[in-house]
């Protein structure tokens, strides 16, 4: 009788071994491991389509602008009337008006141009403001000065909290004081409060100091505030997690081996923190929008003519009887901006790891 | 994400949702209904319940805000006021603490005054001569926001350098047993009786303190403070002192309560809910329409003028077309309703249309293509603007429209919003070099000195608190107003001489006027007869319910 084909030989075991060994060895990178975790996350990868989206309109506003609405963001059609399905309607018509044959005011709640729905060959889709500006042109180009200014704060900010979160935690001692108090001092202000009195006093005269001159629009003022005024919510739980990695084995195997305290810090230190940072990032950005909309809600962040989301709504709110789509566009819109944001960093958070706590407090 | 956090994620979602629904439901639009006045009989107020937006002070030697003089106007009298009368006629000066109008010297430079008998305060002390003297002498010890319209007195200027309790104004003398006031002046001001109406003037108790005193200092008139606080609001009640005169009712209503809400919905809100009578509170435009079903609307048409200034010292509008061009630009009619909805006038005149010497100016009529052609002229194409304005959103919004424009017409504008406490003092200031931006004045006195004087004349200018924003100066000008202030009254012939300062001056377009604006006043159903005094805005006092 033959041997069973199945039978272990010399050989199957070995090849068997390899096999295993290959399974074995072939190891998953964090990042590959975190990806296959997100991709099975529909609702958070959905959200990043979602704020991808967003960025990508607001990206396009110039475009828009130029070639579909034919007008800019800050120009003003107020006395002018625009075809909408053949028929000539004034961009802002009604409001009350001198009767010079009774010398009396007649009053009547003006009327703004509503959504025209592709219905004036790309003009005004979504309306006009009171001083007839095109809502959709604004509502672009105040998304793409939100961002700039929720990315590029998200950015600094993040950057800089790390870096004094790796001093601060690496070196501890005195240098450890000084930066922790440092987030102490920041964080005894809340953060609104401290960012509109920052931004009010530098949107007079702008900045012109240690050789940077930064002018009183630029979007520089509320970029740098933001960032600022956000160090110490970073920077704080950053340096907690450095202050636990600094104490175990590989950072002192790192040390007896000779490596500097740079090498250490930004080769060995980082990459363990970088998850959490990556998750705080996404997180601040949405935190950073929503700050921005409050600054330039409140006259402290963007400056008029130029728009933002929170500028929308507050030059808006006057109009909300006649001309709610004023208000609400961009209201919707900061919604949906920071809806998707939290809820892909909440998934980006649960893939790379599931058991951190990270998440943006003040 | 686990399936508790998504559904957290998701009922975030639908409350903020159904939290902007409940938002947009609750601002319904309502339909506006015109409503005839009922015919009704009158019938006394009782307590007047008043919301106004805000006010400064209400020490007569430190107020000066309309609001503040609203409510003043009834508690402090000046040795001349205006009449409580509807119409032009309340801009009529008539005696007030005087027996009747002054003596005035040929060289216009010495009044004569004599007080009625029996004044008292609503302390019960008798007023005195010496109380005028002390309330000018009060008014520099603390530095009052007036103190400026009482230098040409003669001896203020000296006094004002090292201001005493015991020291003197040598150009007032009063005699207390004679109850006699004489005024004697450094030089001729055709508008000093009017200033001498203005509140700070008012005579109070020479014992009285230099510090601000709000609703604290007895006054001569129908009602007295009762009650003050600066957050929420004051009362006044009538004073058992007062006899009324001639020109002075002595008020229907027993008491006045005033609160103080700077929310223009909140208050209009208060009005419809039955819980005011009256609010001043600027409405929203867009909620005008249907507020005036809801209560009675009355538009107060009151002497103001808003206008952007050009500062003719800088580039570029150092040059005449580059002004002018501006004036072109300018759609006055659609600025009305981009600002207010409409409630507003078109003008292109320095001075307001209640104004005897307005003669209506037409220099500029819209037109961009002249405006663009002038500016190409001028070789300005390009130049670089910067556009002041303060944080309101009425001047915001007039601001972004000018800034649209200049950019339309080929310059490259730029936007600079101040908060609403700087602005003035910063645009005010030489050092600023603010080339163009927004301003309104209101009258402080009907009198064409209070704005051409105030607001163009070059003699004038100073390189701190200024008023004269665009910087204008010219001498034609200069001398004519000066030549004009030695006129003791405004005839026909006085005013059509204004007339032509007016229209000099705007031929040189240091401003672009575009608006003489009229005010909401609101006023719950139950009320009856309204009247409004053409200076003082509401008269309170003569108000009635149906």
């Amino acid at each position: 009788m033959a041997e069973p084909a199945t039978d272990l030989t010399l050989d199957s075991a070995a090849l068997l071994a390899s096999e295993e060994h290959e399974v074995a060895i072939v190891g998953r990178s964090p990042w590959y491991l975190a990806w296959r975790r997100l991709r099975r996350n529909y609702f958070a990868l959905f959200s990043l389509c979602v704020f991808v989206l967003i960025v990508a309109c607001c990206a396009m506003a110039p475009l828009y602008a130029r070639h579909i609405a034919h007008t800019g963001p800050n120009e003003v059609h107020a006395g002018e009337k625009v075809k909408v399905d053949g028929k000539l309607t004034p961009v802002v018509g009604g409001g009350s008006f001198y009767d010079a044959k009774t010398n009396r005011f007649v009053v009547r709640a003006p009327a703004y141009l509503g959504p025209t729905w592709w219905h004036a060959d790309g003009r005004f889709v979504l309306g006009t403001d009171n001083l007839g500006r095109d809502v959709a042109v604004r509502l672009l180009y105040g998304g793409l000065n939100s961002l700039k200014i929720g990315i590029g704060s998200a950015l600094i900010c993040t950057f800089v909290a790390v870096v004094l979160a790796l001093l601060a935690g690496y070196y501890g001692g005195w240098l450890d004081w000084i930066i922790t108090r440092s987030f102490d001092l920041i964080w005894a202000f809340p953060v609104l409060l401290l960012a509109i009195a920052l931004g009010s006093a530098l949107s007079i005269n702008g900045f012109h100091h240690f050789g940077i001159s930064i002018e009183p629009g630029s979007l520089w003022i509320p970029t740098l505030v933001i960032s600022y005024v956000l160090i110490p919510y970073v920077g704080r739980p950053v340096r907690g997690q450095v202050l636990s990695l600094r104490e175990k084995e590989f950072v002192e195997a790192a040390i007896g081996g000779g490596a500097g305290p740079l090498r250490i810090m930004f080769s060995d230190l980082l990459p363990n923190i970088a998850s959490t940072v990556l998750v705080f990032f996404t997180l601040i950005i949405a935190n950073n929008i929503l700050t921005e909309a409050g600054l330039s809600f409140l006259g402290a962040g963007v400056r008029l003519p130029d728009p933002s989301w929170g500028n929308l709504i507050a030059s808006g709110q006057d109009q909300i009887q006649t001309a709610p789509w004023l208000a609400l566009v961009p209201g919707i819109a900061i919604v949906l901006t920071v809806l998707s944001l939290n809820i892909f960093g909440d998934g980006l958070r649960d893939a790379l790891d599931p058991r951190a706590k990270v998440r943006m407090e003040h | 994400m686990s399936s508790k956090r998504r559904w957290t994620w998701l009922l975030t979602a639908l409350a903020l949702a159904a939290g902007v629904s409940m938002m947009v439901a609750a601002y319904g639009v309502a339909a506006s209904k015109s409503t005839k006045a009922p015919q009704h009989s009158q019938k006394a107020v009782g307590t007047l319940r008043a919301v106004i937006d805000t006010i400064d002070f209400l020490d007569p030697q430190q107020a000066y805000t309309g609001q503040s003089w609203w409510a003043m106007w009834n508690v402090y009298e000046t040795l001349l006021t205006y009449k409580h009368v509807d119409g032009p006629a309340g801009y009529q000066l008539v005696p007030g603490l005087a027996q009747s109008l002054p003596t005035i010297s040929n060289n216009g430079r010495v009044y004569k005054f004599k007080l009625r008998k029996g004044i008292r305060y609503s302390n019960g002390k008798a007023l005195k001569a010496s109380d005028f003297k002390w309330a000018i002498k009060r008014g520099f010890l603390a530095t009052g926001q007036g103190v400026g319209f009482y230098t040409d007195i003669a001896g203020a200027k000296k006094y004002s350098q090292h201001p005493t309790k015991s020291g003197n104004i040598s150009g007032i003398i009063t005699n207390n047993k004679k109850r006699t006031i004489v005024i004697k002046l450094a030089k001729p001001r055709g508008d000093f009786l009017t200033i001498l109406a203005l509140m700070f003037a008012a005579p109070v108790p020479a014992s009285t303190s230099t510090a601000i005193l709000n609703g604290k200092i007895p006054g001569t008139g129908p009602y007295r403070f009762s009650a003050f606080d600066a957050n929420r609001g004051f009362t006044m009640v009538r004073n058992k002192y007062f006899k009324k005169t001639k020109y002075i009712p002595r008020g229907t209503p027993n008491k006045i309560d005033v609160a103080l809400i700077g929310d223009a919905n909140a208050a209009v809100q208060r009005v419809i809910n039955g819980q005011a009578d009256y609010t001043n509170a600027a409405i929203p435009p867009d909620r005008i329409a249907s507020v005036k079903s809801k209560g009675k609307l009355v538009l107060r048409q009151t002497a103001n003028t808003y206008y952007f200034w050009m500062n003719i010292r800088e580039a570029p509008f150092n040059k005449l077309k580059v002004r002018q061009a501006v004036n072109y630009a300018i759609d006055r009619g659609a600025l009305q309703r981009i600002v207010w909805g409409g409630l507003g006038q078109a003008t292109q005149n320095v001075l307001p249309p209640t104004y005897p010497s307005y003669r209506k100016l037409k220099l500029y009529s819209h037109n961009v293509a002249k405006a663009k052609q002038l500016i190409n002229q001028a070789g300005a194409k390009n130049a670089k603007v910067t556009v002041w304005t303060r944080q309101v959103s009425d001047a915001v919004d007039a601001a972004q429209y000018y800034t649209s424009v200049l950019n339309t017409i080929g310059l490259d504008a730029k936007l600079n919003v101040l908060p609403r406490a700087t602005y003035y003092s910063t645009v005010g200031n030489v050092a600023t070099h603010a080339q163009t931006g927004w301003a309104r004045w209101l009258e402080d006195y009907p009198h064409p000195l209070d704005w051409f004087d105030v607001l163009l004349n070059g003699n004038r200018i100073t390189d701190t608190d200024n008023n004269n924003y665009a910087w204008y100066s010219n001498k034609k000008t200069n001398s004519a107003i000066e030549s004009l202030k030695k006129a003791q009254v405004l005839t026909p012939a006085v005013n059509g001489r204004w007339a032509t300062v007016e229209k000099q001056i705007m031929q040189q377009a240091p401003w672009a006027p575009w608006s003489n604006r009229v005010f909401p006043e609101f006023f719950s159903k139950k009320m009856g007869c309204i009247h409004t005094q053409r200076l003082y805005g509401i008269d309170a006092i003569r108000l009635c319910r149906k």
